[in-house]
């Protein structure tokens, strides 16, 4: 019985960090256009779809096309950013309702270029560590937690030490002052595009070989990752972050130990308790008259 | 143009409407037919999910609770031998009941997070039905759904007869609707979404405003789920997922919410393209890309939607400049 | 000595650790103009807040016409005719000027849902249309009935924001800050038609930094100063008030 509790613990450390991989992208995104951008999950699944290609099809090495993945990904952001996005930048209406134009797009193309049917991935590794007494952690799983802790802290660093991250938090707190303070407004959405958009790729591309993709694999990620942002505060990074890991630890639990639609249950109930009791997120600002 | 004019062109346009409704399924292919079937039952159900955007709040829940309508409509017929004309009533008061259940929670949420807040609600509720097979049936649902009774000869299994009663129950329904925005609590819920502040100053009740929108246009989406229900004899819980809620967005955003005609003209337009176009040139895969990139055309390019055209329209063939629309004229038809 | 139709009793506000209002005491007269003013950021628009329901108090109480009314909803107070108005321009910006007025007939208009979808509240509706254009006649603003709001000039947005409050039927009616913004002429017309409105016989609360509009319209003034009660007299007396002088000329620019 500890066993499997210790088991489920290492595999909610797991899920937590992809989720929250995805999350801060999505809220990065945010803070900058002030737009739920919709296409995460599909971009999430053309990172996942890079690896196909080129890990799979062309026999790269796994973390070339990783890497590959993830500066794709991030300029597929990029062109979200010049196709729509900044024209639409005060227009949360629109701005969600262009980036469901474009997860359309991108799903086509994905089901024209590899088809509907599951794409099989071979690990990229065979090894494991045995944690403790039959509790296993596969290296596949291990580059995710290990990416996610070092891009999250790179990416505090960046926020909190250059130039541009402060600029970025100043625009997400307040747009019009950071364009009073000479901030190049569209430099500055540029950077948080690519780099939102570049974690979701590099989710999609290590969890690929653990996930077989499909064209249709964003939707499930995007509801999760909604419910983490709620959660957290639409806007807030750390609180994604918590978030995240909260959701996860439940999440995984549940399924364990009940089943994967219990478990949706559930995260979608907390969700709702949680806006009922604080209806601006657990890290949210609450509003004034 | 002077008020009497103006109720008189319209009145001519709803007759050539109507007559032209009530031709347009001998000119079409049987399944075209059925096309036209679900169009009009769409049609409610966007027309429901207007009247709740006027207070400013827009759900994500809609279609779940079309599908409320549907699974109740559905149960009280097969399972308790409720007649299908009562079942459809019933079902339709489920799903406003839901409302105002869902009120209570939902309500505390403003803008973005109602919006999730109502999605969440939504999957919940899809997740009963998957989890529960009795009486839900699981993931894959109900199936044998009576079907609506003969009336003398006239059988609903055929599409051009079962057209025709949707076409009845939405031209009320519709009806009712346009009464209601058109009478003070029209007013009220435009008030709710441009400054609740002010409203409540002077005396407007927010919640039980919003409760009223969302219970109405919950129980004509309910209506519109289960004239789909005992047309198509099954439903599951796939069938209400969020793609379908993308679509009624889709609708409502490419047509303009700014009028009572806009949502109409787009899903009209939209089923066109995407049901009778699309298909016929045999672009089935491509189809979603399409979709995708004439939403986001549409969201760049013609900002508030397809109605904005009409106002446009109006004035190229009347032949001289007249004064832009502007946003008080919302809900009124020209 | 009449009952007064308002009563402040102990009330404070505070948002995290700042004191907005404090321990604030003062009581309204029926058939008054009672003045509250203060330097910025004293808590004026505060006490307004609490007193109409937007907030909940955090300590102390507001009696209105012998009950606590304190934590009961705006609308509900709106009901029973307190109505207040917001610092801001606050109006339904995208409707006719007409219809603002009629939607604050809200209340007096009140019909059944049957009723309003068969057409039967036609009566009560045309009672309202006709007490909008009385209302917008009193602020002479009927040449615009059918412009939209956001159209109107700025002295005009405040008077029609005057109008949709009263068009609630308020016995006691809360201004904030009803002059800012408008000429010196708009002001004494503004003036002349505040003295109108309590002489129908609704009691005034005013909000206000112009200080010769307070001082001339006023029966009573309450000053506040960081959120506490500093004085309350006649306009005679507080203007000699060395502590309000000394309030105001903390912030110098209020002193003219
Ligand atoms: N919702 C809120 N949250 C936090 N602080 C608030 C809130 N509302 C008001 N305050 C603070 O309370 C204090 C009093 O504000 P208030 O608006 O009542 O002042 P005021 O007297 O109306 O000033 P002014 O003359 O500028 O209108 C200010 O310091 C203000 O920043
Ligand atoms: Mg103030």
């Amino acid at each position: 019985m500890s066993e499997l509790i210790l088991q489920t613990i290492v595999n909610s450390i797991y899920a937590a960090s992809y989720m929250s991989l995805i999350a801060v992208g999505l809220v990065l995104i945010f803070g900058v256009m002030g737009v739920i951008n919709f296409a995460h999950g599909e971009l999430y699944m053309a990172g996942a779809y890079t690896v196909v290609a080129l890990y799979s099809g062309l026999n790269l090495p796994f973390f070339v096309a990783v890497v590959v993945g993830m500066v794709f990904v991030g300029l597929l952001g990029l062109v979200m950013e010049y196709a729509f996005f900044r024209a639409l930048r005060d227009n949360p209406l629109g701005g969600l309702i262009a980036s469901i134009g474009f997860l359309l797009i991108l799903q086509t193309v994905a089901v024209l270029g590899f088809g509907v049917r599951m794409a099989h991935i071979r690990p990229s590794t065979q090894e494991k560590i045995e944690l403790f007494d039959g509790v296993l952690l596969t290296h596949q799983r291990l580059y995710v937690i290990v990416a996610a802790i070092l891009l999250l802290t790179a990416l505090y660093i960046f926020l909190r030490k250059t130039k541009f991250g402060w600029a970025m938090r100043a625009c997400a707190q307040d747009t019009e002052a950071a364009a009073l303070q000479g901030i190049s407004l569209n430099q500055i959405t540029r950077i948080a595009m690519f780099i939102g958009a570049g974690l979701a790729g590099v989710v999609g591309a290590l969890t690929a070989p653990l996930v077989s993709p499909t064209p249709y694999m964003g939707h499930s990620i995007i509801v999760t990752a909604f419910i983490i942002i709620v959660v957290g505060g639409i806007g807030q990074l750390e609180g994604a972050v918590v978030a995240a890991i909260l959701y996860a630890f439940v999440h995984t639990f549940v399924t364990t130990f009940f089943d994967g639609v219990v478990a949706d249950m559930v995260g979608l109930v907390l969700m709702l308790l949680v806006l009922v009791v604080k209806p601006t997120g657990l890290f949210g600002a609450n509003d004034r008259v | 143009m002077s008020d009497s004019k103006t109720t008189i062109t319209v009145w001519i346009f709803a007759l050539t409407l109507l007559a032209g409704l009530l031709v347009l399924p001998q000119l079409l292919s049987y399944s075209q037919r059925e096309i036209a079937v679900f169009l009009i039952i769409n049609v409610l159900l966007v027309v429901s999910y207007r009247l709740m955007t006027l207070t400013g709040e827009w759900s994500l829940g809609h279609v779940v609770i079309m599908g409320v309508g549907a699974y109740a409509s559905a149960l009280f017929s097969k399972r308790l031998g409720v007649p299908v004309p009562l079942s459809m009533f019933l079902g339709a008061s489920t799903a406003g009941l839901t409302a105002v259940v869902l009120s209570f929670p939902l309500f505390r949420m403003k803008g973005f997070y109602f919006l999730i807040g109502s999605f969440a609600a939504g999957e919940v509720i899809r997740l009963i039905w998957k989890y529960f097979t009795f009486p839900f049936g699981g993931a894959k649902g109900l199936n044998l759904i009576p079907s609506f009774p003969d009336i003398g000869w006239i059988s609903f299994f055929d599409p051009v007869n079962y057209y025709y009663l949707c076409l009845i129950v939405v031209s009320v329904s519709l009806f009712i609707l346009y009464r209601v925005e058109r009478s003070r609590f029209g007013l009220t819920f435009h008030a709710l979404h441009w400054q609740d502040k002010l409203a409540e100053s002077v005396g407007v009740n927010t919640f039980r405003y919003r409760m009223l929108a969302f219970t109405l246009a919950s129980f004509f989406a309910g209506l519109s789920g289960a004239l789909y229900a005992h047309y198509i004899g099954t439903v599951n819980p796939t069938r209400f997922d969020v793609e379908e809620m993308v679509y009624v967005l889709i609708w409502a955003i490419v047509g303009g919410t700014a009028t009572f005609y806009g949502p109409i003209v787009g899903v009209v337009a939209l089923t066109i393209v995407n049901d009778v176009l699309l298909r016929a040139l045999g672009f089935d895969t491509i189809r979603p890309m399409i979709y995708g990139a004439v939403l986001i055309a549409s969201v760049l390019f013609m900002p508030d939607g397809l109605e904005s055209i009409f106002p446009k329209l109006k004035r190229l063939m009347m032949g001289r400049k007249t004064e832009p629309a502007t946003k008080s004229e919302a809900g009124e038809i020209p | 000595m009449t009952q007064p139709i308002l009563e402040v009793c102990d009330l404070s506000r505070n948002f995290g650790g700042l004191l907005a209002v404090n321990q604030l005491s003062f009581s309204v007269i029926p058939g008054t103009i009672h003045g509250i003013i203060g330097p910025n950021g004293a808590g004026k628009t505060t006490t307004f807040n609490v007193i109409s329901g937007f907030y909940a108090p955090s300590s102390g109480h507001v009696t209105y016409l012998g009950k606590d009314i304190s934590g009961i909803r705006t609308d509900r107070l709106a009901e029973i005719g307190l109505i207040r108005t917001f610092q801001g321009t606050t109006l339904f910006n995208e409707f006719s000027v007409i219809d603002n007025v009629r939607l604050g007939c809200h209340v007096s208009a009140k019909s059944g849902f049957l009723s309003r979808l068969l057409g039967a509240d036609r009566e009560s509706e045309a009672v309202a249309t006709k007490k909008a254009e009385d209302l917008l006649a009193f602020f002479n603003l009927s040449d615009l009935r059918d412009e939209e709001a956001s159209n109107l000039p700025h002295g005009h947005q405040r008077a029609l924001g005057m109008a949709v409050a009263l068009a609630a039927d308020p016995k006691i009616l809360l201004l904030d800050e009803p002059f800012t913004g408008m000429n010196p002429e708009e002001t004494a017309r503004m003036m002349t038609l505040t003295r109108d409105i309590r002489d129908r016989g609704i009691t005034v609360m005013l909000v206000e930094h112009d200080m010769q509009a307070v001082m001339g319209l006023c029966d009573m003034i309450t000053v506040m100063n960081f959120g506490s009660l500093l004085t309350e007299g006649t306009p005679k007396e507080v203007r000699t008030n060395p502590g309000v002088i000394e309030a105001y000329l903390g912030s110098a620019h209020h002193a003219s």
